[in-house]
């Protein structure tokens, strides 16, 4: 009887205490929340607690974000959280509440789908949070502040450009027939890719000069699905085979390296001579494939720049001042338009991959 | 020790998963320096896991009776992606599109529930075919891209209780939420007490009965309090809301309905379910319709929350309310397991969830913790088990366990009796 009894009053016990201990957590006391806008003025103090919410760990160039943030937030006086959510938008969501509960001062967001991210972000900006979409716009929000990254439209252009450079230089003269292939419909930055690049080559699709033998030139008919290379050599397994029975491909429009690697081997297997291929993130197996006169091109962004530009954002809200933004025009996220600072992709061809990559951790030993 | 179980008034297993949560709680609330119990956190918690706990719900009923759905995650998607361009395109009021989930739940629950209770095959091929079949139809609906969904339907998922009346220092619908919880606990005490005294039986001494009462208050009265006192605006979710009056609702009808009691009939003993009289088509038909109606429920509640429906919506969402019901003491082998039991496996994943974000831990390393706990749950299970039927991972991997005599282990030998039962479902697996 006496155990039984100690027994249950430890339970009760347990149950006060934690009472006890949750007392001291009210949140109301009268306070209306959202001081937003005017708490801009003031900044806030060293090391901070700063948030950088990366989506899946599955590309080189977010590996070598994770570092570079970590790193570079320290050594300017923060204390960085880095958290990378393998396991999908709602692991996404909960990483980001739980950043705004640690009391990070700045929430640096790589979205994995950046129209799903709305309540949380909200929530963060009530609480006087600042909001950058990294590389990745957030939408359908007001709560983001600025968006740094890439000019992405731009990319897009220098990708047309080549390609046409490409198929002058490798297969002579035209009409050339050429397929395209633009990256998965949730990531917001395939359509500027997409458009950037159809800039330059729907001209020559009208007059004459490229043919689109397929018919698909829609960024809706040239998708691929979650970036996967499966389901771009799916897709050009089917083209071949339709349309290319007695005809040659001579250019493929690819938006990175691993959709290009993987319209190659499509091209191989169909018995198909390569054909130029443009690509984006100049990943290893890329680079190397450029130097032997494979691949035609490929877009060097570099992260550290990237990295480095939001870093120097995070720098300019501490001291209560606007960080530098180069186009305040054209990011409109479906509720307003996000001030942006674009940075300057490169190009890189076998002429000018050696200098490009000098100094790039990564890519230089290649070169060695 | 009688009475002391009368006071807890459950399975060890049940008690000890309720201890293994609060266990947790007090462990992160230490580690992350005080956390976990702010008010903004709870509701983060509920908010956050509420589509894994209605998954939950529905699942435990189905492993009950004895199978598995691997498709509740297409089919939350799929309603999701549905529901948003209904409502985008249609022009149809908030309502209307959340009446649409629902049906487009339930017909899908029929598919599946005629061909694992008419047609006889496992649930497991069935749900697996599903999972595949409705990811690909999310995926050709919306194009693979993501839509958004109005304002009514984001409160629903990620929104509160309305703030009114005097200022007592918490929000007041959370309040009257507590004080109704109270006071329907007391009161169904009270009947209880005073039909067992009408019929004769033997009970448990009242200071037993004050005991349960009183600690069950303290905590309603506590989380009221967690949950009310948060920044203003902010109130016991409307997720949580729906969450509860599901639990409540399922609960009762696990518990006390004959159609629950038939469930747990058939799970526990198919043959000797089918010799009483219960018809098991109709069990397993109603489970598996349950499942995803449950399903498009929860889909709805996260489409809210997250403010659009994307194209990997509910990747996963199979695995993790499989996790939970296991985690909160439902038998592998089918015919044990509750409602609330599930709810607490789910609420401790969730914290676990939670705790190791608030201490920074990457995302890597808490998958693997994951993991093992669900491992360590299961094996709990396995041993304090006396079960001699075969298992789900009997069933699904005959050729396991075969030759191995000992008792109460999955896979043993020991096959149901081929009874031919008259309604035509064979006892074949």
């Amino acid at each position: 009887m006496k155990t039984k009894l100690a027994t249950g009053l430890v339970a009760l016990a347990a149950v006060g205490a934690m009472t006890l201990s949750g007392c001291g957590s009210s949140e109301r006391g009268g306070d209306t929340p959202a001081e937003g806008g005017e708490s801009a003025a003031a900044g806030f103090e060293d090391g901070a607690k700063i948030g950088v919410a990366l989506p899946q760990k599955t590309s080189e160039n977010w590996v070598l974000a994770e570092n570079l943030f970590n790193d570079g937030l320290t050594e300017a006086g923060y204390e960085p959280i880095v958290q990378f959510a393998n396991g999908g938008v709602s692991e996404q969501q909960n990483q980001i509440q739980a950043m705004v509960q640690q009391g990070v001062k700045v929430l640096v967001v790589g979205a994995i789908d950046g129209s799903q991210l709305g309540s949380q972000l909200k929530a963060a900006a009530d609480q006087g949070i600042k909001v950058i979409a990294y590389d990745r716009l957030l939408q359908n929000t007001d709560a983001v502040d600025v968006y740094e990254a890439f000019d992405n439209f731009h990319v897009g252009e220098l990708q047309g450009q080549s390609l046409l450079e490409g198929l002058k230089e490798r297969k002579g003269e035209g009409p050339y027939n050429i397929e395209l292939i633009s990256g998965s419909p949730d990531d917001a930055n395939s359509k500027p890719f997409f458009e950037g690049a159809m800039s330059i080559l729907q001209p020559k699709i009208d007059d004459g000069t490229l043919v689109v033998k397929s018919g698909q030139t829609s960024q809706q008919q040239t998708a691929t699905q979650g970036w996967e290379a499966e389901n771009a050599q799916n897709r050009m397994d089917t083209i071949l085979s339709g349309n290319y029975k007695d005809a040659d491909l001579h250019g493929v429009l690819s938006p990175n390296d691993t959709l290009a690697r993987a319209a190659l081997t499509s091209a191989k297997q169909a018995g198909k001579d390569v054909p130029v291929l443009t690509g984006q993130d100049s990943e290893v197996e890329s680079v190397k494939s450029i130097m032997a006169g494979v691949q035609y091109s490929t877009i060097y962004k570099d992260t550290r720049e990237l990295v480095a530009a939001t870093i120097d954002a995070v720098d300019a809200y501490k001291a209560g001042e606007e960080p530098e933004v180069n186009d305040t025009e054209s990011y409109d996220n479906g509720v307003k338009v996000v001030p942006a600072n674009l940075l300057e992709p490169v190009i890189v061809t076998k002429e000018n991959a050696e200098e490009t990559y000098a100094g790039d951790p990564t890519l230089e030993d290649i070169f060695k | 020790m009688s009475s002391l179980k009368q006071l807890f008034g459950g399975g060890l297993r049940q008690y000890g998963m309720v201890l293994a949560l609060l266990a947790l709680l007090a462990y992160f609330q230490i580690a992350t320096g005080g956390l976990v119990l702010t008010p903004s956190n709870a509701q983060n918690i509920i908010i956050g896991n509420s589509y894994i706990l209605i998954l939950a719900i529905g699942m435990v009923l189905v492993i009950i009776a004895g199978h598995i759905d691997l498709s509740v995650g297409s089919v939350a998607a799929v309603t999701g992606i549905i529901v948003a361009i209904a409502l985008r395109d249609w022009g149809i009021p908030w309502w209307a599109g959340i009446l649409l989930g629902l049906v487009v739940g339930a017909v899908i629950g029929a598919w599946q529930g005629f061909w694992v209770a008419y047609v006889g095959i496992p649930g497991f091929i069935t749900t697996l075919a599903g999972m595949m079949l409705f990811r690909g139809l999310n995926q050709r609906i919306g194009h693979s891209s993501t839509v958004p969904v109005p304002e009514e339907l984001q409160r629903i998922g990620a929104g509160y209780l309305w703030e009114w009346g005097p200022n007592t220092g918490l929000n007041n619908s959370t309040l009257l939420l507590g004080v109704l919880a109270i006071v329907a606990v007391v009161w169904s005490e009270m009947r209880r007490r005073a039909r067992a005294t009408r019929l004769g039986l033997d009970q448990p001494p009242l200071w037993v009965t004050v005991v349960r009462v009183a600690v069950v208050g303290a905590v309603i009265a506590y989380l009221t309090y967690l949950f009310g006192t948060g920044r203003y605006g902010t109130s016991f979710p409307i997720a949580g809301v729906v969450l509860v009056a599901l639990v409540v609702l399922y609960n009762f009808v696990a518990s006390r309905t004959i159609g629950g009691r038939h469930v747990y009939a058939v799970g526990g003993n198919r043959a000797a379910a089918a010799l009483s009289g219960i018809n098991i088509r109709r069990v397993n038909f109603f489970v598996m319709m349950n499942m995803s109606i449950l399903a498009a429920v929860a889909g709805m509640v996260f489409v809210g929350r997250a403010t659009a429906s994307g194209p990997s919506d509910g990747n996963m969402w199979e695995l993790d309310a499989i996790a939970a019901v296991f985690i909160g003491g439902a038998a592998v082998s089918g015919g044990v397991g509750t409602v609330v039991g599930s709810v607490i496996g789910g609420l401790v994943m969730a914290v676990l969830n939670n705790g190791l974000q608030l201490m920074g831990v990457g995302s890597d390393t808490t998958q693997i913790i994951k993991g093992l706990v669900l491992l360590v749950a299961v094996a709990f299970d396995v041993h304090s088990k006396v079960s001699g039927r075969p298992s789900i991972i009997g069933l699904i991997f005959p050729w396991l366990g075969k030759g191995k005599k000992s008792e109460g282990t999955p896979g043993t030998e020991e096959p149901a009796a081929e009874v031919p039962v008259s309604d035509g479902a064979t006892s074949r697996h």
